[in-house]
């Protein structure tokens, strides 16, 4: 058996830390809001399976799990695991928009120096 | 009368900007416009260019925000008193901006053209977002706004800067609510819309449930945290 109180306090804690953090950087606008709503929405995940450990022990007993602290284990891996496929699908995408902006403002330079040229 | 630039964010729509910005051209032509083509991949920007539009191309994709907010800093950075956002697939009808204009200089710093201010807004599924966000700012300011997501906003010289500076001012419903709640005036002025005559809406079902989720969180929760600083807004970005 795990020391629940503990994994517990922990989950409340990192759950709360990251909901502050997030909303600070709301409010000194450095974050776009799209891209916090994950990150608030984790935390509500955390601070749920903290408050109501009972969830966690139902679903082990369902899936198999020898001890509920691997369901939440799982919850967590899963979600940063969905995050990072995500994340890397969006910077792929602002690597391609970075490659055509490039390109994109040499050729209009190379447009500009050619009329220079000819005038 | 002041200066208005009516801003028009095109995505794939060769199906109805030229009827769109004719009618601007022929029967409005008090009024300034510029197109700004959001990255189409059809022949929006092409069409403009024939027709000799005013348009700003930008080179990617940058969403319906990102163009908006290009046109607002042309907007800015040009003088413009005040600038209107008009869909390119004809939904804004221009007969209602003169109306529009007078609730401005009557004192209000962004007037939105609402399609159930006097009309009753059908309960129907398409319209429970609708409800829902209106339901939200109603909850978090106090006030009603009746059509939340209209896109036909028209905003004054201050808010102009502001959005074309800052960010996390994206046109819509939960930009309107934190800055009713941070004093800006909200009036509504009842229009009628017209139906998207051709072409692809930005918005799937899939789409919209998720931008309802967005806008909920948004407007219930993450707006109470925001803090606005006109004096010093974002000075890395400023003009």
């Amino acid at each position: 058996m795990f020391d629940q109180t503990i994994i517990r306090v922990c989950l409340i804690i990192g759950s709360l830390v990251t909901a502050i953090y997030v909303l600070m950087r709301v409010r000194r606008a450095k974050v776009q809001i799209e891209d916090t709503i994950f990150w608030l929405l984790f935390s509500v995940v955390l601070l749920v399976l903290a408050i109501f450990p009972g969830i966690a022990y139902w679903a082990s007993d369902l899936l198999g799990f020898q001890s509920p602290i691997n369901f939440v284990y799982i919850v967590i891996i899963f979600l940063l695991l969905a995050k990072q496929f995500f994340l890397s699908i969006r910077i792929s995408q602002m690597d391609s928009r970075l490659r055509i902006l490039t390109e994109q403002v040499a050729l209009d330079r190379e447009k500009v120096e050619r009329e220079k040229l000819d005038l | 009368m002041s200066k208005l630039l009516i801003v028009i964010p095109a995505y794939n729509e060769e199906a109805n900007i030229e009827r769109v910005v004719n009618d601007l051209v022929t029967n409005y032509p008090q009024y300034d416009y510029v197109v700004v083509n959001d990255g189409s991949r059809d022949h929006t920007a092409a069409i403009c260019r024939a027709n000799g539009y005013r348009l700003i191309d930008l080179p990617v994709n940058l969403g319906l925000a990102g163009a908006f907010q290009t046109g607002l800093r042309y907007a800015a950075e040009n003088g413009y008193d005040c600038a209107i956002q008009l869909d390119a697939d004809g939904q804004h009808k221009p007969e209602y901006i003169a109306a529009m204009l007078e609730e401005l200089e009557a004192g209000a710093d962004i007037v939105i053209g609402s399609r159930f201010l006097t009309v009753k807004k059908p309960k129907t599924l398409r319209m429970l977002g609708s409800y829902i966000i209106s339901w939200s700012i109603r909850l978090t300011t106090g006030r009603a706004i009746c059509d939340p997501t209209s896109g036909m906003r028209l905003f004054n010289r201050a808010m102009v800067e502001e959005f074309a500076q800052n960010l996390n001012y994206g046109p819509e419903p939960d930009t309107i609510s934190y800055l009713i709640k941070n004093g800006a005036v909200v009036k509504e002025v009842q229009v009628e819309m017209g139906e998207r005559v051709a072409g692809q809406s930005y918005l799937t079902l899939y789409k919209s449930a998720q931008y309802m989720v967005k806008m909920s969180i948004s407007i219930l929760l993450i707006q109470w945290f925001r803090k606005r600083d006109t004096e010093t807004p974002y000075p890395e970005r400023s003009l």
